[in-house]
């Protein structure tokens, strides 16, 4: 009975006092419980797919948005893992749950190998280098077409559970465990210290932390999280192809985590969400659809453009200007100070 | 340093907006556009004509990169094979008459490959189609034929990818998971092999009769892709068997724009043959450059590019002469179905069909296998499908175990075309092919209508000077 009352009282002082967090906690067992409402295989698989680029999408936020080191390769740590794991599932027979993170593990060392010469780069110089990466992996993939399966890529590989729901329950929870632990990392002292190294490395090194250290961490995470995410993938799709490696995957997740609100892990979900079903939805106008869909993009942006997340906490939500904690839009005083809400 | 990334995040949108242009969606698409044909209003049905009435309709999925000349071909053949079959009276099954309806899958698997999976679930589960025919790419194809044939078990006929693993490996080994996979076109890439060196002993005899070079020396152009590795390697050792001398292999990246390095290297290799392996767009600069450097080699492959009735005036004439595999040409009659079937896919289309207009036979196949089973019960029509024979238009269809397309003397071959003064011609192979000389000399292979193959003027001047 204490227990529940806790509960009870912890969702009330902390849940229901900011409509954000309304959203989010309905938007989590919305997924949750969406087997419930419908067993539709199509729309467990847009909404597992959508799950696993989240993850994708989170991890290019905790590199990009947080640290400031704009990758737009983020696709080799994705294509990395996929083929890890599809070379460990079809020539070794290891199952997807011993796969899957050996596979992570080889895009944190490409994450160290991409991060030390990158370590002196900046802006535009970062994003070209980061660019190049994924191009040269393309390139062995063609050059090797025997072992990496050329442009075919590799097939044949085992399922990711048995049925549909299972993956489906796989790739969301796996989702929310990641986001919230990503999202926990950024809310965490390495959290602080990314945000300062984007916002002023030199000023952090004055400080006697090693900026250099704490890059090279954020390469590894980010690369740990998007590993996880293809190797889900490939052994959702049971094949892991070049195409994991193009251009358009890396901007996928930029276009994702922008239009979702960046350096917030999840305004990347959000983006996800949003855009990958509405890319299906586009469906009806085939030709015409990513013009269409980079249109309400640009046209969303132009409206928000700190993201879709960061515009409707906005107006949500107001900053106490006494305590810096955030209250419901409609409160005349703080929640914490009770302070009087301007 | 958040408005440089949002400053980031414009370019990038910018960008997306030039691959959305470019038409590069990211992800599958399924759309379906053909009303029923039942419901169809057609002008010139007389009036005293007895207008049927359908008791079902069998609905076919066709997927493919619809917005790409691969998926029109595909289509425009269904619908044609559709349309005859409504006006003919529908598909008789038991008592029954059942119209057929298409439906339209955008799975764009040229640009995103792997998005083309959900494209084909969606059309499964919202239309539940009785049979799917189509697929382009490998890599797209792969993963949609394992959740048609495991996840849904229905039948998906092959119209557009060659690769052997579709099949092989699949049906032989594990039958009760693979029989419902089917391949009608193109032969697979074995046979293609075959053929392209038919065609390239063609030209061989032509060079020896006409330039009198006994050993002609042969020089291999392939676009770097993995599908064509297995040919690369294995072409040097068949030349000696055709008494010719191999002198290198040149590999240029399948979406190349200038292949002049290449084709200096193989003028100066001394080859009267080149010897293409062309599936991408490298096909076209290829062309043009090959003519307009006068390159003294005859040119014969597989160039996709070549097929297409746009290819003349894309390397401004300079590709005249090149000698290409397709699956059909306008002069030359494989079976008595040819000729109708191009002339009026031509007259309906505007244009020559290709390879993956053999969705056309697809359809006949399955709709005939449905009315011989007299149901439309997957099992029962697998077993009729594997029971085909049936002549059409690219040959007679019978499936080999493997549930491939049988390639072969009075089945499908495919045959050489050659682009002359600015025609597409049936040319060269087969117009008097002996498969077997020695244990069957009176077996000889043919298609009316086929011209000899000849030599392009400009190597004909470089090495006769």
């Amino acid at each position: 009975m204490a227990v529940i009352r806790m509960s009870m009282r912890y969702i009330r002082n902390e849940i229901l006092v900011l409509p954000t967090r309304v959203i989010a906690v309905v938007f989590v067992l919305a997924l949750l419980l969406m087997p419930l409402l419908t067993q539709d295989m199509y729309i467990l698989r847009i909404l597992a797919i959508a799950s696993i680029f989240a993850i994708f999408a989170a991890s290019w936020d905790l590199l990009s948005g947080f640290v400031g080191q704009v990758s737009f390769g983020h696709a080799l740590f994705f294509g990395v893992a996929a083929y890890t794991t599809a070379l460990l599932n079809l020539r070794l027979g290891w199952p997807p749950f011993v796969t899957i993170p050996i596979g992570a593990l080889a895009a944190v060392l490409v994450g160290l190998l991409v991060g030390i010469p990158c370590l002196r780069l900046k802006g535009p110089y970062l994003g070209l280098a980061t660019l190049a990466f994924p191009i040269m992996l393309m390139g062995i993939i063609f050059v090797f077409p025997g072992f990496f399966g050329g442009e075919l890529g590799i097939s044949g590989i085992t399922r990711l559970a048995s049925l549909r729901i299972h993956e489906y329950y796989i790739a969301v929870v796996l989702m929310l465990v990641l986001c919230y632990i990503m999202w926990k990392i950024t809310d965490s002292k390495i959290g602080i210290i990314f945000h300062a190294i984007r916002e002023d490395e030199i000023a952090v090194r004055a400080s006697g932390i090693n900026t250099i250290k704490f890059k090279l961490l954020a390469f590894c995470l980010s690369g740990l999280f998007a590993g996880i995410a293809g190797g889900l993938y490939t052994h959702f799709l049971r094949i892991a192809g070049p195409s994991m490696l193009a251009v358009l995957m890396s901007f996928q997740a930029i276009i994702w985590t922008i239009f979702g609100g960046i350096a917030t892990i999840y305004g990347a979900v959000v983006g996800v969400f949003i855009l990958f079903p509405t890319l299906e939805v586009l469906r009806a106008a085939s030709e015409y659809r990513m013009l269409i869909f980079a249109l309400i993009v640009l046209m969303v942006l132009r409206v928000m453009p700190e993201g879709i997340t960061t515009f409707i906490r906005d107006k949500l939500e107001r900053e106490c200007p006494r305590c810096k904690v955030r209250n419901a839009f409609n409160r005349k005083e703080c929640r914490v100070c009770y302070s009087e809400m301007r | 340093m958040k408005n440089q990334l949002l400053f980031i995040a414009v370019i990038v949108l910018a960008l997306a907006m030039v691959f959305g242009a470019m038409g590069c969606a990211p992800v599958d698409q399924e759309e379906e556009v053909s009303p029923p044909p039942d419901e169809d209003v057609d002008e010139d049905v007389d009036e005293d004509e007895e207008v049927v009435e359908f008791d079902g309709e069998i609905k076919i999925a066709v997927t493919g990169p619809m917005t790409n000349i691969q998926g029109e071909m595909m289509w425009w053949g269904a619908e044609m094979a559709m349309n005859e079959i409504n006006e003919d009276g529908g598909v008789t099954i038991g008592d029954e008459t059942y119209s057929v309806r298409l439906i339209q899958v955008e799975t764009d698997e040229i640009m995103d490959p792997l998005g083309a999976v959900s494209a084909v679930e969606n059309v499964i589960i919202s239309e539940d189609p009785h049979f799917l025919i189509g697929g382009f790419r490998t890599e797209a194809v792969m993963p949609y034929t394992d959740l048609v044939a495991q996840d849904y078990q229905k039948i998906f006929v092959i119209c557009g990818a060659a690769t052997n693993e579709l099949l092989e490996g699949r049906i032989d080994e594990d039958y009760d998971t693979w029989k419902y996979l089917f391949r009608v076109t193109p032969i697979k890439s074995t046979d293609l092999v075959t053929v392209t060196i038919l065609m390239l002993n063609e030209v061989a005899m032509a060079v020896r009769e006409e330039l009198g070079i006994e050993q002609p020396k042969v020089a291999i152009l392939a676009e770097a892709l993995e599908w064509n590795e297995a040919l690369v390697q294995m072409a040097p050792q068949i030349f000696p068997t055709l008494g010719l001398e191999f002198v290198g292999t040149f590999r240029p990246s399948a979406t190349a724009s200038d292949v002049t390095t290449e084709l200096r290297g193989i003028e100066a290799s001394g080859a009267q043959i080149i010897y293409t392996i062309f599936s991408g767009p490298v096909g076209i600069p290829y062309g043009r450059q090959w003519g307009e450097l006068e390159i003294p080699a005859a040119s014969v492959g597989i160039n996709v590019e070549a097929q297409k009735s746009g290819y003349y005036p894309a390397t401004d004439g300079f590709g005249d002469y090149d000698y290409t595999l397709m699956t059909f040409a306008q002069n030359t009659e494989i079976t008595p179905e040819t000729i109708p079937f191009i002339e009026k896919f031509v007259d309906l289309y505007g244009q020559l069909p290709n390879y993956n207009a053999d969705t056309y036979s697809a359809v006949y196949i399955l709709t005939e296998a449905a009315e011989r089973a007299g149901t439309l019960d997957t099992d029962a029509v697998i077993v009729e499908m594997e029971q085909t024979d049936r002549i059409s238009a690219a040959g007679r269809f019978v499936f080999d175990e493997n549930h491939d397309v049988t390639f072969g003397p009075g089945f499908v071959t495919a045959l050489g075309v050659q682009w002359q003064d600015g025609e597409l011609l049936g040319a060269g192979w087969p117009i008097e092919w002996q498969p077997d000389p020695e244990n069957a000399p009176d077996l000889v292979v043919g298609h009316e209508g086929m011209v000899p193959y000849q030599l392009p003027p400009h190597v004909l001047e470089q090495w006769r000077e």
